[in-house]
């Protein structure tokens, strides 16, 4: 019988005192996009997970903010965190997610964040 | 209700679980899934964001006990270590698979999720999930009806 | 005789349920919980030490960071800038508060606090699950957990925000905060007029659990959701104190 072993205190050994995804900090790297960029939401295959909501791929937004560091939502779901990545909060006209949004609110917009892999520069 | 009653009621209402998507033959030939359905069969199925549906009445909803035992043993796991929420949220609102996800009670999934996780890390064998069912039910003399 | 006990056509009676019938999902809770306890997964006291952080939140300390914000532009600019930090002064302190302290697992130390002007509404919806902001707001609304909701706000904002009553003209900028990440979002509304001269207690008072996710507005004198069915549970929680 094989039987895995689990380490069960790695989180909060890294965590404890700081938060989460404050003990990120430093991990990432340098930033590729800043406040202001304008950024295509890339479609990447969406096989087994992603967090990268579908009805924002392909569409064009602005980043509003540089949010912290973090594994990507799509790793950190195997408990893979070896490579934390930038987030980013990136704005959106409506007019550009749906084509039938209406001309008289074209005001409204949609905020939501991405990890660095899911941008590309527009 | 019997188990053999149970059983035929049962096989009864599986074959009602269809696809969503309507196809004469089950387990189709390859050539028959264009890149639009394998990329709808292989969608997470958490990822709702503007699909329409239609206007219903906004409710409140009384919390069961269980369901708060649910959420406290599921943050418990979190937080010595069995897992982190990520890999909850990835096993409950996707692995689960379409139909669990739409046709499941919201701490239905939870709960699943989280006897899923003993099993899968080998912290307890299926048996041992197995037999603590069926002594909990014993215990509480539980009708079938429900 | 209730309904359930009535004859039917063939003068059957249904089966009287049990007294203390248990559902099955009951009993799983029941198996996974006693099997992580007897493998030393957690504690029964971790257990009860959660349920009781559980039962200690609530929408007040959002409520307070609110109205400490709308007398005091410094607080609220600190509010905007650094949620988690502004979160201090109401009592919440995201990553010790919690018996990890490391923070909650599922609601991470990530605050942010989004500024409402007369030109931007904010409403927050969690698309993917239902991530909610639960250490300074309590738990979720049912409603904010269907795919319902996840599926319409994010497309038809204004559909949606009709249906909880609230109307605004065509210029403001609605904008749909989607927590799909590790952020969780509490809205800071405009303060309304008829206010002046009020207290921190009195502000506080109008800021509901519903204005916060952004589906409603503060008014004087509104000081509870707005009226909604309510879906009884079968063995509701009990409280022991």
């Amino acid at each position: 019988m094989s039987k895995s072993q689990h380490d069960r205190t790695h989180h909060a050994k890294k965590a404890t005192g700081k938060g989460d995804p404050q003990c990120f900090k430093g991990e990432a790297g340098p930033a590729k996009f800043k406040v202001g960029d304008r950024v295509r939401i890339r479609d990447l295959p969406d096989i087994f997970y992603t967090r990268c909501q579908v009805y924002t791929r392909g569409a064009l937004g602005t980043v509003a903010a540089v949010v912290y560091e973090s594994p990507a939502a799509e790793d950190e779901a195997w408990d893979n965190t070896d490579k934390p990545e930038w987030f980013y909060s990136v704005k959106f006209q409506q007019k550009d997610l749906w084509p039938d949004y209406p001309d008289l609110y074209a005001n409204d917009t949609v905020e939501t964040e991405f990890s660095e892999r899911w941008l590309e520069k527009a | 209700m019997s188990t053999r009653s149970e059983v035929l009621k049962h096989l009864n209402l599986v074959g009602l679980l269809q696809p969503a998507l309507h196809v004469p033959q089950h387990a189709p030939y390859p050539d028959a899934i264009d890149h639009s359905l394998y990329r709808a069969y292989l969608r997470s199925s958490h990822d709702v964001g503007g699909e329409p549906d239609v206007p219903i009445a906004w409710e409140e909803k009384q919390e069961e006990q269980w369901e708060l035992n649910t959420f406290a043993t599921c943050e418990c796991l979190g937080w010595r270590g069995v897992w982190n929420a990520e890999e909850r949220r990835r096993r409950q609102n996707v692995d689960l698979g379409q139909t669990q996800y739409l046709g499941l009670p919201y701490y239905g999934r939870w709960l699943l999720t989280a006897a899923r996780i003993l099993v899968d890390k080998q912290y307890v064998t299926l048996t041992e999930l197995v037999n603590k069912i069926e002594e909990v039910k014993k215990r509480h003399e539980q009708k079938s009806a429900r | 005789m209730s309904d359930k006990h009535k004859e039917d056509e063939h003068g059957h009676r249904p089966p009287a349920p049990m007294v203390d019938e248990v559902s099955d999902f009951e009993v799983l809770e029941m198996a996974v919980r006693e099997l992580a306890i007897e493998k030393g997964l957690f504690s029964a006291e971790d257990h009860r030490r959660w349920t009781e952080y559980v039962h200690s939140l609530g929408p007040l300390p959002a409520a307070r960071l609110v109205a400490k914000a709308w007398l005091d532009p410094a607080y609220k600019k600190l509010a905007v800038a650094d949620g988690v930090k502004a979160s201090l002064e109401v009592g919440v302190d995201w990553i010790n508060s919690p018996p990890t302290g490391f923070g909650t697992p599922s609601d991470y130390c990530n605050l942010r606090v989004l500024e409402d002007t007369p030109k931007v509404k904010h409403v927050v919806v969690c698309t993917l699950c239902s991530c909610y902001p639960r250490p300074i707001l309590g738990n979720s609304p049912e409603w904010y957990r269907t795919p319902n909701y996840r599926r319409r706000l994010v497309r038809w904002p204004r559909q949606v925000l009709a249906e909880f009553g609230l109307q605004l003209p065509p210029d403001v900028e609605i904008r749909v905060a989607d927590s799909n990440q590790k952020t969780r979002y509490i809205v800071l509304p405009t303060r309304p007029a008829g206010t002046e001269g009020w207290t921190e207690d009195q502000l506080a008072e109008i800021v509901t659990r519903d204005c916060l996710i952004g589906v409603a507005v503060p008014k004087p004198g509104i000081k509870a959701n707005a009226k909604r069915t309510v879906h009884p549970a079968v063995h509701p929680v009990h409280h022991d104190h």
